[in-house]
């Protein structure tokens, strides 16, 4: 009799149990931005971060409790820094994600590696994609991480204070005069501007500058006589090394006063945190840069 | 029973024995920070498999383990191979070039966004097949130096294969290159439970055949004409077998890149314990030279203090100094 008892409660508490799994494990279709159909927790309570990039977005959007891991250098905001580390994003740690339960990964498309992810998905965890290659599609992917993680309205409240902050900077550049020639510096050495399809381009001509690396894609190399002949009204360079190597490349520059951004001293050295990540910090850089290139429309900014 | 059977099975009772401890600390730790600890809760966990113990150790550990113990196998195989036929105590396939020759083949498969396997995997095959063959080109015929030739050309041949590489990678400027780099550099990481059988179904047959012919190895060491009259038709056997150890060391290298200097460092060793037999050097390699890519690989995996790095990085750092010393010492 008591065995029967026994029986039929263990059975009763295991489908409870069971159900209570179906529960937590509730999905949804969704398509991301790589074009595939991932299903998706309706509440992710357990994410792992695959880019410092998306790890930054997940802060913004105050979602921080349901983010449970991040790559080794996602390190804004600060306490990004404390998240168990999953290995730098092109160079994943499978064991390490995994052993953190996430109910759900959000990569990038382009860096993560595709093998890691394939095998992410037949470990039965979710991986969403996200590819942002535009401001635009920083804007989706910021409403699309929202929806992800429950936070609409705060990813539309985000994505509407970029916009009004680009409609700004839209209105100023309308009523520029001229349109500088810019030359970006990424790399020390070799020297390595942003072509055509980078953010950096996208921003330089929002802020009503020329990008002088237009002609290429990617991230091409230059070399000191290719900078000379194209003549920049004004470089701007990114340096994670900071004062000491800027007072460097400064000296090296001047040599060649024949660049009119030597001549008339208008060499900037600017935060590449600002300009490396496809964040919504990008507008930020975007501000940054009108003043450099347009100083003399006085910019203002808007507080939130 | 015959005394070589004897040392056979004994010393393949031992380096197996190494090869199981080897392979069970392999599953023991990793990057999550399990040890010894968790293995014992795993086996109490073996009748859960949803469990995370399960998951880490039986689907992310085992198939690497196993991946790192068929290419270490196959790369020290490759290695006494090429010693015994070219007479010469340094020839390996990483040193000759051939590892670099398939490593051109692949990047371009990749480059081309062809599949792992048949693209990828057949132009790897060309790229070594291609570099042997020219690396036998060069240091036959009348050379200067007869008996360094065939190290001299290897060399050249590789210096060569890194330019290409160095000169596609230059090409490359997506995201795809962090993936080469690490590739390149010998990478276990991203092996699988699919992967872990295709290799096992490329290389097992390879092991067998070349210990079929490990006999042939050791008359073909008195010299060509010893062997001849013995029997032993040179030239089909030692074409045969540079022809699959070049497509062994392709396929490994199809998988995880350049693992170099195993194939070096391990047939000497052994070598210089159970003497020059090939025929129990043969089994000796496959399961010694399985143990140690296992505990490179198991280094690569623990030492860094985050993530992890290329198993290769480890192999390289142990096996140049090697190669040094018995450069010495050969001299």
């Amino acid at each position: 009799m008591f065995k029967k008892i026994r029986a039929i409660s263990i059975i009763g508490m295991s489908l409870v149990i069971f159900s209570a799994g179906i529960v937590c494990a509730e999905t949804r279709p969704m398509k991301d931005q790589a074009g595939r159909i991932v299903d998706v927790p309706v509440s992710p309570n357990r994410v792992v971060s695959l880019a410092p990039s998306i790890t930054e977005i997940i802060y913004d959007l105050k979602c921080e409790d349901r983010l449970k891991g991040a790559t080794t250098y996602s390190d804004f905001p600060k306490a990004a820094q404390k998240l168990p580390k999953v290995g730098s994003y092109v160079y994943l740690d499978l064991e390490k994600i995994v052993s953190l339960k996430p109910d759900l990964c959000i990569g990038i498309k382009d860096g993560n590696p595709k093998a890691i992810v394939m095998r992410l998905e037949s470990l039965g965890i979710p991986v969403y994609a996200v590819n942002p290659r535009s401001i635009d599609s920083i804007q989706s992917t910021v409403l699309e991480i929202g929806e992800l993680l429950q936070a609409s309205e705060k990813a539309r409240h985000m994505v509407g204070e970029m916009e009004s902050r680009i409609d700004y900077i839209r209105q100023l550049t309308a009523t520029a005069k001229n349109q500088p020639r810019v030359f970006f510096q990424i790399g020390i050495s070799p020297i390595v501007s942003a072509g055509s399809d980078t953010f950096i381009h996208e921003l330089i001509e929002m802020a009503g500058g020329i990008n002088l690396a237009q002609s290429y894609i990617s991230y091409p190399r230059f070399s000191i006589e290719e900078v000379v002949v194209a003549a920049p009204d004004i470089m701007i360079i990114t340096s994670m090394a900071r004062e000491k190597v800027f007072d460097q490349i400064m000296a090296k520059w001047k040599q060649w006063p024949n660049i009119p951004a030597v001549k008339n001293d208008r060499i900037f050295l600017v935060d590449s945190n600002l300009f490396d990540r496809p964040t919504p910090r990008l507008i930020e850089g975007l501000e940054v840069l009108l003043q450099i290139i347009h100083p003399e429309l006085n910019f203002k900014p808007v507080n939130f | 029973m015959s005394s070589v059977v004897k040392q056979i099975i004994a010393v393949s009772g031992i380096m197996i024995l190494f090869l199981v401890c080897v392979m069970v600390l392999g599953l023991c730790f990793g990057s999550s920070g399990t040890g010894i600890r968790s293995f014992a809760e795993t086996i109490e966990s073996f009748s859960n498999p949803d469990s995370l113990y399960y998951t880490i150790i039986w689907k992310i550990r085992f198939p690497r383990v196993l991946i790192a113990a068929m290419v270490g196998a196959a790369l020290s195989l490759g290695g006494l191979v090429f010693q015994a036929l070219m007479r010469n105590p340094l020839a390996e396939p990483y040193i000759l070039g051939i590892s670099g020759g398939s490593a051109i083949g692949a990047i371009i498969g990749i480059l081309l966004n062809l599949s792992r396997f048949p693209g990828v995997s057949i132009l790897a095959f060309l790229g070594g097949m291609g570099t042997l063959f020219l690396v036998l080109l060069i240091s036959t015929g009348k050379t200067l130096l007869k008996k360094e030739s065939l190290l001299l050309s290897g060399v050249m041949v590789n210096a060569f294969c890194s330019a290409v590489i160095m000169f596609l990678i230059s090409l490359t400027q997506d995201a795809r290159i962090h993936n080469i780099m690490f590739w390149l550099m010998g990478d276990l990481s991203s092996g699988g439970k699919s992967e872990a059988l295709i290799m096992g179904i490329i290389l097992l047959p390879c092991f067998v055949i070349i210990f079929w012919f490990s006999n042939s190895m050791n008359l073909l060491l008195m010299g060509k004409e010893m062997a001849l009259s013995m029997g032993v038709n040179v030239k089909i056997i030692t074409v045969s077998l540079l022809m699959i150890s070049s497509f062994m060391v392709s396929a490994t290298v199809c998988y995880c890149g350049l693992v170099g200097f195993v194939g070096l460092v391990i047939p000497h060793l052994l070598r210089l314990v159970f003497g020059s037999d090939h025929r129990v050097l043969v089994p000796a390699c496959i399961f010694g030279g399985g143990a140690y890519l296992v505990l490179c690989d198991l280094l690569a995996r623990t030492l860094p203090h985050q993530g992890e790095m290329p198993a290769g990085v480890i192999t390289a750092l142990v096996g140049a100094p090697v190669f040094i010393f018995l450069l010495k010492r050969s001299e």
